[in-house]
């Protein structure tokens, strides 16, 4: 663990002291170098679950993906910010790639805490780079408000958390994951247990986003800028997923009835965000509403609990990170060259920029779940735990599953086919550097379907 | 003022807050708050106009009725248990009239009126003073009482945390923005004050060490208003990147060192089974955070040339290095870490 941790901190001493001429090469060298050792964190052969065990950090079968995950999105986010930074003062970008890695830290440190609390304060540390991400570095006057919805809406709902935490650890006596799954089950009769078990969950579903306060991301993926972007759809939103994961173990005995209507809530938002998609005008608020609508499908095959659905889950959220994070640096290479981010001024593109079509489409197909990509692969367990627990959400995820295909083909064909409009025609050639940065989000995505065992989680 | 004068004020001020940590009679411990008030008063109102004469008279009619009602508790407990000793206060009477008469003289919610509108009236630098020195000596004979009426304290914490944060949103004047800070920050000490009175004094001192910084910070930008500390990005730079996280460490936010007073009284509320205050002690904790966003998109997030918030000042001699705003500030930032040696440095 401290493998990679250390010289992830050992990066910003690096950003500060490069001369400028090697500050983004070096920036993306070491961030890449990470990434690689990061890979070792798949190799987890421990009969416990719990490997690279330090005495406050390890990992395991669920997150280790999204560890790797983390690790490999910092490169994918230099690279991406390389270009609109560029006419900045030369310390600027320094702090920007500083606030990126300091991102990176906190959330290394949250996924592989084994303590709840280290996690609680690492997940609500990564608040403080990102605010500042999506406020300072956003392009239109609507990040102030985008930055402070961000940062309410989640902190309303960890407050409750912490306090939630903290009547645990008076109750079992300790926080620790490695034994809290062993602890004795609790014994939740009374109305208060029933509010400390929405206390627990809250923070999650907030950050997830749950369907009915989910406003905070549109507002917050749209204003920012593309790394902001790129890691709150990649990483930010499944820590709400993994950090439920971890808490309906000690949540057993209520969740049979109280998770009802959250499920419910959660499919009835795929239906909701994807139709809202379809209505879209802003090419970012489209893959904004369609990460709240895979992200239900995962709250859905979470709350299911079983081990399809935790697998499911898991896949879903690696598959989505890549996709969504994809999406969004294909959707910067338009707004970089036009400046709008509206679909019906930047269309067409198939004439101008014909390479970028081949990426544009495989995304657009990963969105929609084409097999046998792994995005396919947890929808459908996702969706068959469903219809074991109830034949009705069927309905539900069946028609789900046609407007996301609904909708991905609406902004692919959008984007990319009909006329090019008579005042684009002088755009910038695509840059090796966008290319490289494409496939490094859809090669991996690719390479999945050949070990999926990697994404697993526990079904390993 | 004349450096003479000055020394004589603020060795006067000194030795009440002295004379109040050690004493053990209520006469001398009393007797050490009228110093630390009269010593404090030509403080105020050294700049000689009328708003800071105003500011002046205000907390004089404050601290003297807080003061009269403290002898007469302390009085009314001599007679009925003849004890004259602070910390052998028995009867319940007494005892919560002395502590509503310090929540007077600290500027705890319901009786925190007077605290904007005197702070508004100062001076950073002797504000600074107010909201910190001042603070010691009843805090100090505050944990000394021993509480009969268990929900008291509660219903004074929790009240003050959210007059604190409800007042503070409506507020352009950073003055008044500090004052409801300081009331907010004051209903988290008393919140604990009955359970683990060591909790109290290590919220105080990290509340001091913010509260320092954040003063130092306004100074040095010779600011008063939230439009004028949008100039602040020109002239001290570094300063302005790092006060937000000064600011956001005032509202309480992890990974800052804000977050461990609030985390140990959470942690303190839930184990006594008052998980119901914790909560909405946590929740008004968001007010207050939201004016302290607000300061900090002011200062450092909002930088032009996108929005330019106020005009530019002229670009004067920069103000000296300061060394005590680089100790504060660091401390107010990064102490989380060391939690478990804070909290057993700072236990009673």
């Amino acid at each position: 663990m401290l493998m990679v941790l250390t010289p992830t901190l050992m990066l910003v001493p690096t950003i500060w002291a490069t001369p400028a001429k090697w500050l983004w090469p070096s920036a993306l060298l070491h961030s890449l170098l990470i990434a690689l050792a990061s890979f070792t964190w798949f190799k987890n052969t421990a009969e416990t679950g719990w490997a690279f065990l330090t005495p406050h950090m390890a990992t395991d079968p669920l997150s280790s993906p999204l560890l790797v995950l983390t690790c490999w999105l910092l490169p994918l986010m230099i690279l991406a910010s390389q270009n609109h930074l560029s006419s900045e003062p030369l310390n600027r970008q320094r702090m920007y790639i500083t606030l990126l890695t300091s991102l990176q830290i906190f959330l290394i440190m949250a996924f592989g805490a084994t303590e709840m609390i280290m996690f609680y304060v690492m997940f609500e540390a990564t608040l403080i780079p990102t605010l500042f991400l999506i406020t300072r570095w956003g392009n239109q006057a609507e990040r102030l408000n985008a930055g402070t919805y961000f940062l309410f809406y989640t902190l309303a709902g960890s407050l409750p958390l912490l306090v939630a935490l903290l009547i645990l650890q008076n109750n079992t006596g300790t926080l620790s994951l490695l034994t809290l799954p062993f602890s004795n089950p609790l014994l939740l009769l009374t109305c208060s247990d029933k509010m400390w078990w929405a206390g627990c969950l809250l923070a999650f579903l907030v950050k997830m986003p749950l369907y009915g306060v989910h406003l905070w991301l549109p507002k917050a993926h749209v204003e920012a800028p593309i790394a902001g972007s790129m890691i709150l759809a990649a990483v930010l939103l499944k820590l709400g997923g993994y950090g439920m994961m971890r808490m309906l173990i000690m949540l057993e005995s209520l969740t049979n009835e109280l998770s009802y209507p959250f499920i419910i809530f959660a499919l009835w938002g795929v239906i909701m965000t994807g139709s809202i998609c379809l209505r879209q005008t802003d090419l970012k608020s489209l893959i904004a509403y369609s990460s709240v609508s895979h992200m239900g499908l995962v709250v859905g095959g979470i709350l299911i609990q079983t081990p399809w659905g935790f697998t499911g889950a898991l896949i879903l959220m690696i598959a989505h990170g890549l996709t969504s994070s994809a999406l969004f640096c294909l959707a910067n290479t338009n707004y970089e060259r036009t400046h709008t981010r509206t679909m019906v001024l930047a269309r067409g593109l198939q004439m101008a920029l014909p390479l970028m079509t081949a990426w544009w489409f495989i995304a657009a197909l990963a969105n929609l779940a084409l097999p046998p990509l792994p995005n396919l692969m947890g929808e459908l367990m996702i969706i068959s735990s469903l219809l074991n627990w109830s034949w009705w959400t069927l309905a539900l995820t069946g028609a789900g599953t046609l407007i996301t295909a609904a909708y991905s083909l609406y902004m692919f064909i959008m984007t990319q086919r009909g006329p090019l409009p008579m005042h684009m025609i002088t755009l910038d050639p695509s840059h090796s550097r966008e290319h490289l940065l494409i496939a490094l989000h859809l090669l991996p995505l690719i390479l999945l379907i050949l070990k999926p065992e990697l994404v697993w989680g526990w079904a390993a | 003022m004349n450096p003479y004068v000055l020394a004589t004020l603020l060795f006067s001020l000194g030795l009440g807050t002295t004379l109040t940590f050690a004493s053990s009679h209520w006469l001398l411990a009393w007797m050490g708050l009228e110093i630390n008030t009269l010593a404090i008063i030509p403080l105020m109102a050294q700049h000689n106009h009328p708003r800071a004469i105003e500011a002046t008279t205000k907390y004089f009619l404050t601290q003297a009725t807080a003061a009269a009602m403290l002898l007469f508790a302390s009085l009314t407990n001599a007679w009925l248990t003849g004890q004259w000793d602070i910390q052998l206060m028995s009867h319940p009477l007494p005892t919560t009239l002395a502590s509503l008469a310090l929540a007077l003289k600290i500027g705890l919610a319901p009786l925190h009126t007077w605290l904007p509108e005197v702070l508004q009236g100062l001076d950073l630098p002797t504000g600074l003073i107010l909201s910190t020195w001042q603070k010691l000596a009843p805090l100090t004979l505050l944990l000394q009482l021993q509480p009969m009426n268990s929900s008291l304290l509660i219903i004074l914490g929790l009240t003050s945390t959210l007059i604190g944060g409800w007042g503070g949103l409506n507020q352009t004047q950073l003055r008044k923005i500090l004052a409801y800070s300081s009331t907010a920050h004051l209903g988290w000490m008393v919140l604990v004050l009955q359970f683990a009175p060591s909790l109290t004094f290590l919220t105080l001192i990290i509340y001091l060490t913010m509260t320092f910084s954040t003063f130092l910070t306004f100074n040095l930008n010779n600011s008063t208003t939230i439009n004028t500390l949008a100039t602040s990005w020109a002239k001290a730079p570094v300063i302005s990147s790092l006060a937000p996280l000064m600011l956001l460490s005032l509202g309480g936010l992890p990974p800052l060192t804000g977050f461990m007073p609030k985390w140990l009284i959470l942690q303190e509320l839930t184990k006594q089974d008052l998980a119901p205050a914790a909560t909405l002690a946590a929740l008004s904790a968001l007010l207050s955070l939201y004016f302290y966003l607000r300061l900090s998109y002011a200062m450092a997030l909002t930088m032009s040339p996108n929005n330019l918030t106020g005009t530019l000042p002229w670009r004067l001699l920069p103000s000296q290095h300061s060394l005590p705003l680089a100790i504060s500030m660091t401390a107010s930032l990064s102490l989380l870490p060391l939690t478990p040696a804070l909290t057993a440095l700072f236990t009673l």
